[in-house]
């Protein structure tokens, strides 16, 4: 697939920090990209020099083939963005608001069928000001497809929104994907990028640390299936299983590399009478890669 | 009765109080410089220099001698004796004036010699500038009061007329309304620009706007007959008032538009030039509060420049409220066009340059 965004090199210092170090990644056409990463790990800096709101100290942004860097003005017909912690204008309704971004463009997309896409029907002549966070957040990602662009940035979509309405914002998400539209997206958890992305760059100080499908990074950088068994003999049970980690009395974890090898494991226990009340079975997720590759968690222990 | 309880909460307060800098402001700044403010006009008190025009028709030593004891409390200037009184008064915007009528130095002789004699002494004064009229007026009548104790030990030997010194009788709300004008469009513009900016910056408005075809000078100038609107509609509303429940002749035309709209360029200038230091939405109150507050007490809105000291007086003529309160004044009150187009010319140039450094520092991407 081309790539509709490529980054070279990619430098941007405030003096003696750099936020973004060297960055070079290529977007390609369709896919939903994800940059997940703590906060100040250089997501938002970078997306915001593609976005045209911020200049690089060095290295390169071509968007849409060679011709075109962030700030050109045709750029700007052919995206859509949601900034980071957006808030809009209070006082306009849904529909109005929609209708006000809509005007100053050239290219355009039915707001109704925008409304409908993002499933905001029962909102559109509601004020802003009255809407719950999910919903400002939906309204937010409206407003970065009045134009119907084919590249959209979302910069942290679900920041601060409770489950349920992250959700919402997710289902909305994965529509545009089916429409074949571009998403460059940011995210601090882990579970957002999984469920979105079909690519996703983990970035940390200002770097790239590793980038791939969030099964790849999960098969090559996780720890496999963590399994848990409740209600058991520790002691006992532990001569049967890898690595045992005894982490209550009568609770013990151990970690496979092949979830096949679970069945052979319990027909031991269970040949020499063992029992145990409840079993888990958790694979391992994104925020396992990154604790693994810098050793420290998405919530930022640590982390700039 | 839990007396810890109470020391946390209040000093929880005291902590969030001072991290609030707007209600810092409010409380400790605001009221220090109202005092700074009214402390520094009125200080000076003894040392204002009031201008009283004398016209002396007597032209006798006597006559000079009153004009000198009236020059020890106020600031002298001469009409030549050739000249015609209201013409001159007239011609030379003077707001306050006294003729020493002829025959001064022989009805005060013949008093003096024990002759029941008596001439009067007329004082033209600006009723719209009630607050110096009182000094001029105290001062001019204590000193012909003083004169008749030494003459004749207390008959009115100097007689005290006034009269008003234009045709028509104004009054001082036709003073004061002007002023209401100008500090409305000055506090709407700077106030809504501050809030504007820093709160769009905030919310990621301005961000967001970039990312799209409308340009900075489209949303530049779309804000600006936004505010050109809103003054125009607080102008037209005070004028109602004005004229509805205080019979305020109030004359309309072009200079009253040029003035009002400069006056939202100006003033909007101004608030982008201080939203772009202002980061946080929380001090943008203190910081249109500190270049509000002393133009509206300063630039002669509520009363005139007059009653400050002189160094308040040259600090007033670099205000822009100032020359929008004198413009819509000579415009709308006191039809003086020759110093409605200066007033209107100063503000308009005030305004492009306030407008075109407020719009070139102005950011919406780093």
């Amino acid at each position: 697939m081309d790539p509709i965004i490529q980054i070279k090199d990619l430098t941007k210092r405030y003096g003696d920090l750099a936020a973004v170090d060297g960055i070079t990644i290529d977007i390609k056409k369709g896919e939903i990209f994800a940059f997940l990463g703590p906060n100040g790990a250089g997501k938002t800096t970078t997306v915001e020099i593609c976005e045209g709101i911020r200049k690089p100290t060095s290295g390169t942004v071509h968007i849409f083939g060679d011709g075109f860097t962030p700030r050109s003005s045709d750029i700007r017909e052919r995206i859509g963005v949601l900034p980071q912690e957006y808030r809009s204008f209070e006082r306009l309704t849904v529909r109005e608001t929609l209708k006000y971004f809509q005007s100053f463009y050239k290219r355009s997309r039915d707001i109704d069928q925008i409304i409908k896409l993002m499933e905001l029907e029962d909102k559109k002549n509601e004020l802003y000001m009255t809407l719950s966070g999910g919903l400002k957040q939906r309204v937010g990602v409206a407003m970065a497809l009045v134009n119907d662009p084919d590249l959209i940035f979302l910069d942290e979509p679900t920041t601060g929104l409770d489950p349920r309405a992250r959700r919402g914002v997710w289902r909305a998400i994965k529509s545009l994907k089916g429409e074949g539209k571009t998403i460059f997206l940011t995210t601090h958890y882990m579970e957002e990028a999984e469920y979105l992305a079909d690519r996703v760059a983990i970035i940390n100080h200002g770097r790239i640390i590793t980038e791939g499908s969030p099964d790849q990074l999960v098969a090559r950088f996780g720890d496999g299936y963590t399994v848990t068994l409740h209600g058991c003999d520790v002691q006992r049970v532990a001569s049967f299983v890898p690595d045992p980690d005894v982490y209550s009395g009568n609770t013990i974890r151990f970690k496979i590399e092949d979830p096949n090898t679970i069945s052979s494991i319990l027909s031991k226990i269970s040949e020499v009478g063992l029992t145990f009340e409840n079993m888990e079975v958790r694979r391992a997720n994104l925020e396992e890669v990154f604790l693994n590759l810098t050793g420290e968690t998405l919530e930022g222990d640590g982390a700039a | 009765m839990k007396p810890k309880a109470i020391f946390v909460d209040f000093m929880a307060n005291i902590r969030m109080w001072y991290r609030s800098k707007g209600t810092v402001f409010w409380a400790i700044a605001f009221p220090v410089l109202l005092m700074l403010i009214f402390g520094a006009i009125y200080q000076g008190q003894d040392d204002i220099t009031v201008n009283l025009y004398v016209q002396d028709m007597d032209g006798t030593e006597t006559s000079e001698e009153f004009i000198s004891s009236l020059g020890e409390r106020l600031n002298i200037q001469r009409i030549p004796q050739d000249e015609d009184f209201h013409d001159y008064v007239s011609d030379n915007n003077i707001r306050a004036a006294l003729v020493v009528t002829q025959g001064f130095e022989e009805t005060v002789w013949r008093a003096s010699a024990g002759e029941n004699a008596s001439i009067p002494l007329t004082l033209s004064l600006d009723p719209t500038r009630e607050s110096v009229n009182g000094i001029i007026r105290g001062v001019v009548m204590g000193t012909m009061e003083g004169w008749n104790k030494d003459i004749t030990g207390g008959w009115d030997v100097l007689e005290y007329n006034e009269e008003s010194i234009t045709a028509e009788e104004f009054k001082f709300i036709d003073f004061f309304m002007p002023g209401v004008i100008g500090i409305t469009v000055m506090t709407s513009s700077i106030y809504g620009t501050i809030f504007r900016n820093t709160k769009y910056r905030k919310w990621g408005i301005l961000r967001k706007l970039s990312t799209t075809p409308f340009t900075r000078w489209e949303y530049l100038i779309s804000k600006m007959l936004f505010m050109t609107f809103i003054s125009f509609v607080s102008t037209f509303l005070i004028i109602l008032v004005g004229v509805l429940v205080w019979d305020i002749g109030v004359s309309i035309n072009a200079y009253l538009f040029v003035i009002v709209t400069s006056a939202a360029f100006a003033f909007s200038g101004m608030g982008m030039l201080i939203s772009r230091f202002v980061n946080e939405e929380e001090t943008a109150d203190s910081a249109a509060g500190a270049v509000t507050f002393p133009q509206m007490f300063l630039a002669g809105t509520f009363f005139p420049l007059e009653v400050m000291p002189g160094y308040l007086q040259s600090f007033a003529r670099v205000l822009p409220l100032y020359y929008v309160n004198e413009g819509l004044r000579d415009a709308m009150i006191y039809e003086n066009w020759s110093s409605a187009m200066i007033n209107t010319s100063v503000i308009f140039i005030i305004a492009a340059v306030l407008f075109v450094i407020g719009a070139v520092v102005t950011r919406w991407t780093e």
